[in-house]
């Protein structure tokens, strides 16, 4: 592993393009992770919606899935009920 | 037609519900067709989720929340404790979180969460959908012979896997949609491979069941729904509106069991008014059911001299639907 991820040995231009392409990679990377990290704040909402007061369909199946959001819990609680005011527009 | 040629020309139709207003016989039809069935040499299981199922009445025995019961030869009978249900299912989710994370007690919140869970009138009804999912995806008998509650209750049981079907299907698209950008991220930061999404394996698992479920309840091929009514006005009217309301969900409807038929020679010979107008009653109501649900009727049975409970009147009760009555 350690091999595979470690860098050959490049000229400058090969660094240049490196860091260019690090540099926008990075952006998108960043873009991926922050839209997966809400859509998982919006599962969390269908599927525990209870915690909030939103009732939840089957809640037997939705239990099933306590489990593994459970770490989760308290940040997305933190998130969905926090007060919102015309910053989070520019923010 | 009769009960009789409708199990013996489609023997694919393995799950059999009987379906009515409550107190009009269904557990009585289900018994005695689950017996018949039996002495048939099929292997046939009996069930109900009614949290005041008379199976235990009928052949006089507690088997409430006991699992499948033998009763006789090829038979077994299943009452589903759905308040036990729930309570081991919590603890095996509380077990789990304790496992997963290596806590030494669950937290508060969460544990609120899942106790409040069970207070709620929809978790048992959940609850109970898994239990007859549990019973029925396990495919181990020829004949599933599910005891129905009444109709409203049925309905309302028929509708949820159609609306659990379309929530799960959507949350799954959701959470695929959300692996999809663990991909792209993973990609560009050049890593091969990523963790195993264990949320999106049990979305799978629980879809599964829950497609298998809706596509029993509702294929003409497997499942037979059978009407039980008796010669009363309400009772008639009541039965059609849900008939045409089953037929909306895509309830294969298979016939029609007249139930508490007076035996027509009781009209003969001296009798109080009382007991003449109730027959003569019944002659104009079963004159309706015949022009109403015609050829769709397959029994008619008739009122017994004292309540069918206990195997020997579940076996003349029998003989008479399925060796003498030929509709």
């Amino acid at each position: 592993m350690a091999d595979e991820t470690k860098p050959k040995k490049k000229g400058v231009l090969g660094v240049f393009r490196d860091i260019v392409y690090g540099m926008s990679s990075h952006e998108m990377t960043r873009h991926a992770v922050r839209t997966r990290a809400s859509m998982e704040h919006l599962f969390i909402l269908i599927t525990m919606g209870d915690l909030l007061g939103v009732p939840i369909l089957p809640p037997y199946y939705a239990l099933r899935l306590l489990p593994y959001v459970t770490p989760q819990i308290a940040g997305w609680k933190r998130r969905m009920l926090r007060e919102r005011d015309v910053t989070d527009v520019l923010g | 037609m009769s009960l009789r040629t409708v199990f013996e020309s489609q023997p694919d139709r393995r799950y059999i519900m009987f379906g009515g207003k409550g107190g009009l016989g269904k557990t009585t039809l289900s018994a005695t067709s689950a017996f018949w069935l039996a002495r048939q040499g099929k292997r046939v299981l009996l069930f109900s989720v009614d949290p005041q199922a008379s199976l235990s009445d009928i052949f006089q025995r507690d088997i409430f929340g006991k699992g499948p019961v033998p009763i006789i030869e090829n038979l077994w009978a299943q009452e589903v404790d759905a308040d036990r249900r729930i309570k081991d299912y919590q603890e095996e989710i509380r077990k789990k979180i304790l496992d997963m994370y290596g806590f030494d007690k669950v937290p508060e919140e969460i544990d609120n969460y899942i106790a409040a869970a069970s207070a709620e009138p929809a978790m048992e009804e959940s609850a109970i959908f898994d239990a007859v999912v549990d019973i029925i995806v396990k495919g181990d008998y020829d004949y599933y012979i599910y005891d129905l509650v009444p109709l409203g209750h049925a309905l309302y049981y028929l509708s949820m896997a159609k609306v659990y079907d379309e929530w799960i299907n959507k949350i799954t698209k959701l959470r695929q949609d959300m692996r999809q950008y663990d991909q792209v991220a993973a990609t560009m930061r050049r890593e091969d491979t990523i963790a195993e999404d264990q949320i999106l394996g049990e979305l799978m698992y629980i879809k599964e069941r829950i497609n298998a479920s809706s596509q029993i309840l509702t294929d003409k091929k497997r499942t037979a729904f059978f009407f039980v009514v008796v010669p009363e006005e309400m009772i008639i009217l009541d039965t059609k509106k849900a008939a045409e309301l089953f037929a909306k969900f895509d309830v294969p409807i298979s016939g029609y069991v007249v139930n508490r038929v007076l035996p027509a020679d009781l009209g003969q010979g001296n009798i109080p008014p009382y007991l003449r107008n109730r027959i003569t009653m019944q002659k104009k109501y079963l004159e309706d059911i015949r022009g109403s649900f015609g050829s769709e009727v397959l029994a008619y049975v008739p009122e017994m001299e004292r309540d069918v409970t206990g195997l020997p009147m579940i076996e003349r009760l029998a003989r008479r639907l399925f060796e003498e009555d030929r509709g």
